[in-house]
């Protein structure tokens, strides 16, 4: 894994063919984290409570990448993947304590029963697009909690589930199947974003029906989309059960979840490629920092929050970034600026001749997009001829 | 044979307040094609308010409907003037307004927990048990009311729309808004007006929905999702159109105990919409509510 990767980032277009969604020095450096990540436990000092909260940290990285990949390449802002997380987190522990199952099997099993609960409901309601979707996914994340919390023969109903105490993971070893875990988040993201599959998404995203006439199809793309969510969010529900080593509908389903999810894709910045794992970051420090003490305000705060960031910043602490690069004269790449909010409302439009005018306002007010749309295939590291033709 | 009925006659009474309740997010939706997402937390505030005016005023329920429609309607002027008349006009801010108007609810549900805790609150006035008889099946006199007072403020709002100056600007800019601007209206107006206007309906949802069940500041949720399904089941535009979709999650619910145990009548709402998007994605009237 690590070798081919530096040769290739050295000896400059090596013979060593990588994907073309995947950068020689972008695999330097994920290995290079990954290894200091890795290792980090075992050199530095850190205290348990510390090494256990990084290890949460890093499954609720890999649950806010899976989240971004709906809400921010497709557009679609879901509200109700504590679905998932509940699935994958309750399939999991079943199969830990009826079977015996080992937890890593039990985990996947769980993700992609997670990963089919989201096609189940979702292959009918993609159909919608922006906001209604997003209403649509809160009556799923409620009718599943509901169900949840009075299937007490599965989920144990309000009194929840113990997991076996023997066989699993410690809280300590799970830092390290969270590293994993948050890996294969990452590289998925990469390669959901920079393949053709990528760009069929962001079409998708600017515009259901021209990506159509384009020959996109919509709707395997956002099955397919939905259906890794599902089940990288469901195989973190399983680590979250492990992790807890008890679980109840009440919390693994609650809309705070769903709305967990939501806040640390916009915090980190929406559409962006790894935003949403530094969101998650933010939201862990903010939830187990500050709010320790204040716990009745950690509503009103997120609000307040979620307000402050659409109005100022849309793209989150990516956005952040990218202001702070652009006074050192940095241009950001196409994929970063089309990753927004900004054009993920497209499909809900009004009927008249003039509207088609009235569409190419909000590009204009964004240089980022405007300069992006044009340059989609001068992005960096890979050659330009590969985009488009597989 | 009995039974049916007193189940029709209770959805069509529940039908009515529905309608009520989803006129102000269609309205909304209609004219900015903005989904209020704060429309839940709406109703949860009026219902608290009421509370409030009942418990230290002493004032009834039903005489505080214009102290709703006033404050509700400031505070839809007050949410468009401070926050959303930022954001992209149209499509392309719908999912910006969407998380803004989510912040929004958070934040009303955080204030509703530190003022009034989270216990379940309900208003009983005198007449709350109080029942009529109707073809010999007895009816809540409270819900004959709501309805009442529903099909009111529907057929005001109807009168509104289609006989004055501004009602006739809200539905043009509706339905064109560069040719709104062409003629002089002033849209940025109409659309804060249309904004209040949905606002201080929601109000008065939240307001007759007080004095038919409890409440807590988790309130509003599901009407918020019924009020959806709603619009996309009878579509946007008139009247009719969400009555007639108000009618059938009203009798869908109904019925639904029939078929499955009661804690997953609300559940109701969201299986029909699944239905309607399968068979009839434009929605169940043809009228393209769905992109």
């Amino acid at each position: 894994m690590t070798a081919p990767g530096t040769a290739v980032g050295s000896g400059a277009g090596g013979r060593l063919r990588l994907p073309a969604w995947l950068s020689g020095r972008a695999l330097v450096t994920a290995t290079a984290v990954g290894a200091l990540l890795w290792l980090a436990p075992l050199v530095l000092p850190l205290g348990e409570y510390t090494h256990n909260v990084v290890g949460l940290t890093f499954m609720f990285m890999a649950a806010a990448l899976a989240w971004n990949w709906l809400g921010g390449y497709v557009g679609q802002i879901s509200f109700g993947h504590s679905a998932m997380f509940g699935v994958g987190g309750f399939v999991a522990a079943r199969l830990m304590l009826a079977l015996g199952l080992p937890f890593w099997v039990a985990w996947l099993a769980g993700g992609l029963a997670a990963g089919g609960y989201a096609l189940l409901w979702g292959h009918p309601t993609l159909r919608l697009r922006g906001p209604y979707f997003s209403i649509a996914t809160i009556g799923v994340g409620e009718a599943t909690r509901l169900v949840a919390t009075y299937w007490s023969a599965f989920t144990g109903g309000s009194s929840g589930l113990s997991l076996p105490l023997s066989g699993g993971p410690t809280k300590f070893q799970l830092y390290w199947y969270g590293l994993y875990l948050l890996s294969v988040a990452v590289a998925l993201s990469y390669w959901l974003r920079r393949s053709p599959i990528g760009l069929a998404l962001l079409a998708i995203k600017e515009d259901v029906e021209a990506a159509g006439d384009v020959g996109v199809d919509a709707t395997r793309h956002q099955d397919v989309v939905l259906f890794l969510s599902g089940t990288v969010v469901g195989i973190c529900g399983g680590f979250y059960a492990s992790y807890q080593a008890f679980i109840d509908p009440q919390d693994m389903f609650s809309f705070d979840r769903s709305i967990s999810f939501i806040l640390m894709g916009v915090i980190g910045g929406i559409g962006t490629i790894l935003g949403a794992a530094a969101g998650a970051v933010v939201f862990v420090i903010i939830q187990e920092f500050l709010l320790a003490n204040y716990s009745q305000l950690y509503l009103g705060l997120y609000g307040t929050l979620l307000i402050l960031i659409i109005l100022f910043e849309p793209l989150g602490l990516a956005g952040l970034l990218i202001r702070v690069r652009k006074l050192f004269g940095y241009r950001p790449r196409a994929d970063v600026a089309a990753g927004g909010l900004r054009s993920a409302a497209v499909g809900v439009e009004t009927p008249g001749a003039v509207e088609q005018g009235v569409r190419v306002e909000p590009s204009e007010q964004s240089e980022p997009v405007e300069r992006g749309s044009g340059g989609l295939e001068e992005r960096s590291g890979s050659p330009p001829v590969d985009r488009g033709s597989s | 044979m009995g039974e049916v009925l007193t189940l029709a006659v209770s959805a069509v009474l529940l039908a009515g307040f529905y309608a009520a309740m989803a006129y102000g997010l269609g309205l909304i939706y209609g004219v900015l094609r903005i989904v209020n997402l704060a429309h839940g937390g709406i109703i949860m505030a009026s219902a608290y308010l009421t509370w409030q005016l009942f418990t230290k005023l002493d004032l009834d329920p039903y005489l505080a409907i214009p102290i709703t429609l006033v404050v509700f309607f400031l505070v839809g002027l007050a949410i468009y003037w401070c926050l959303v008349r930022f954001l992209p006009r149209g499509s392309a801010g719908a999912v910006q307004s969407l998380l803004l108007l989510f912040g929004v609810w958070l934040i009303m549900r955080n204030l509703a927990y530190l003022l009034f805790t989270g216990n379940d609150q309900a208003i009983r006035t005198r007449y709350s048990t109080a029942s009529v008889s109707i073809l010999g099946a007895s009816y809540s006199l409270n819900r004959l009311v709501v309805f009442g007072v529903s099909m009111v403020a529907l057929i005001a709002l109807h009168l509104f729309l289609t006989r004055t100056y501004w009602g006739k600007a809200i539905r043009a800019v509706g339905q064109n808004r560069d040719s709104c601007t062409l003629v002089g209206i002033d849209v940025e107006r109409v659309y804060l007006l249309t904004f209040g206007l949905g606002t201080a309906l929601a109000g008065l949802a939240g307001l007759l929905a007080s004095t038919l069940f409890a409440f807590n500041p988790s309130f509003g949720a599901s009407e918020l999702l019924k009020s959806f399904v709603i619009i996309v089941l009878g579509g946007l535009g008139s009247v009719v159109g969400i009555a007639l979709g108000a009618g059938i999650l009203a009798f869908a619910e109904v019925f639904s105990i029939y078929v499955v145990p009661s804690y997953l009548t609300s559940a109701v709402g969201f299986v029909l919409l699944v239905v309607v998007l399968v068979l009839r994605p434009g929605g169940l009237f043809g009228q393209r509510v769905l992109g």
